[in-house]
């Protein structure tokens, strides 16, 4: 095709196309995997403590609270300081549209796993609760996240699901006790472990490159 | 005026227009992602893939398979891949600014 044939609909049909896929191809990893693990073993060791010293549901509330502070300072300094290291500004698109999908199903269950330790003293649904909605928080970012975490996603939502029914259904696992016990046992299977493995996953994918082979001009 | 001779030919066409794109956007891409992202068929993207190779706007790295350990293909813009198509983007630009309704 002669260039000097372009017409107007042709470059607006061009410039379409680049921009979607732009959009497509960009990725943003919302959840930095050395914060994950730090969070992960901190989240276990809190668990591990919750169900062998069974605390208040206060006590417990507040452990979490202060492990979802720490975990959250650190992966907003390590994005920022993979920011810095790239040369690129911190807040960026794939920053908002992180923050867009993940805000509204992380202050969602806040909201009700708080009120629910709070006014009802129900650890073990609002552990539930956090496990889901964390879950969705995730897969929020779907179309824009890498693998790791959308398999970090579908292993917050599976395991939520099958919790609630579990617990539902025989109050699983009985042998638990109390009810503190439990959710803490639910808070450490996910939070803790899926952390760990995620970030565990993450350093072992790093792409080991062999051969760099140009083309030049 | 906007002078059309500066349309880069080569980007212009569509499939390669998306290849670059894509790799634009982040680098590096395997074939299979490539493939998968644009609905190509192996012949059609491998022959787009050697066009803009051989123009010096993409390079080839050999690299290892995570899970599987096996040789794999990743593709990459090079440096003169990248000006040439900001320059086609900001050719693109000018061409709708101009045609726009004043």
């Amino acid at each position: 095709m002669a260039a000097s044939d372009l017409p107007h609909d042709t470059a607006l049909e061009h410039l379409r196309i680049i921009r979607t896929l732009m959009e497509r191809a960009s990725i943003y990893r919302a959840v930095s995997a050395t914060a994950a693990l730090c969070g992960g073993v901190i989240g276990l060791a809190v668990a591990a403590w919750g169900i062998m010293r069974p605390p208040s549901p206060q006590v417990f509330l507040a452990a979490w609270i202060g492990v979802l502070c720490v975990s959250g300072v650190a992966n907003l300094f390590l994005l920022m300081r993979e920011s810095q290291e790239k040369g690129q500004p911190f807040i960026t698109d794939g920053l908002r549209m992180a923050l867009r999908a993940v805000v509204p199903p992380l202050l969602t269950g806040g909201v009700l796993g708080v009120s629910l330790i709070a006014f009802r003293q129900q650890m073990e649904l609002a552990a539930l609760v956090w496990i889901l909605c964390y879950g969705l928080a995730l897969q929020g970012t779907v179309s824009f996240a890498p693998r790791s975490i959308i398999h970090l996603a579908r292993a917050f939502l599976i395991a939520g699901q099958v919790l609630t029914v579990l617990w539902l259904w025989k109050g699983w696992p009985g042998m638990v006790s109390p009810p503190v016990a439990l959710a803490s046992l639910y808070m450490g299977l996910t939070f803790g472990l899926f952390h760990i493995i995620y970030g565990v996953a993450v350093f072992l994918s790093q792409p080991r490159e062999l051969v760099a082979s140009s083309s030049p001009r | 005026m906007i002078d059309f001779s500066q349309l880069d030919r080569v980007i212009h066409e569509k499939s390669r227009l998306s290849i670059m794109t894509l790799l634009a956007s982040r680098s590096p891409w395997s074939f299979q992602e490539l493939k998968s992202e644009l609905s190509m068929s192996d012949g059609n993207l491998i022959t787009h893939l050697r066009t803009l190779t051989k123009e010096g706007y993409v390079r080839e790295l050999k690299t290892v398979a995570n899970d599987s350990g096996r040789p794999m293909t990743q593709y990459e813009i090079t440096g003169a891949g990248s000006s040439a198509f900001r320059a086609y983007v900001k050719v693109l630009e000018a061409i709708v600014q101009q045609s726009r309704p004043k």
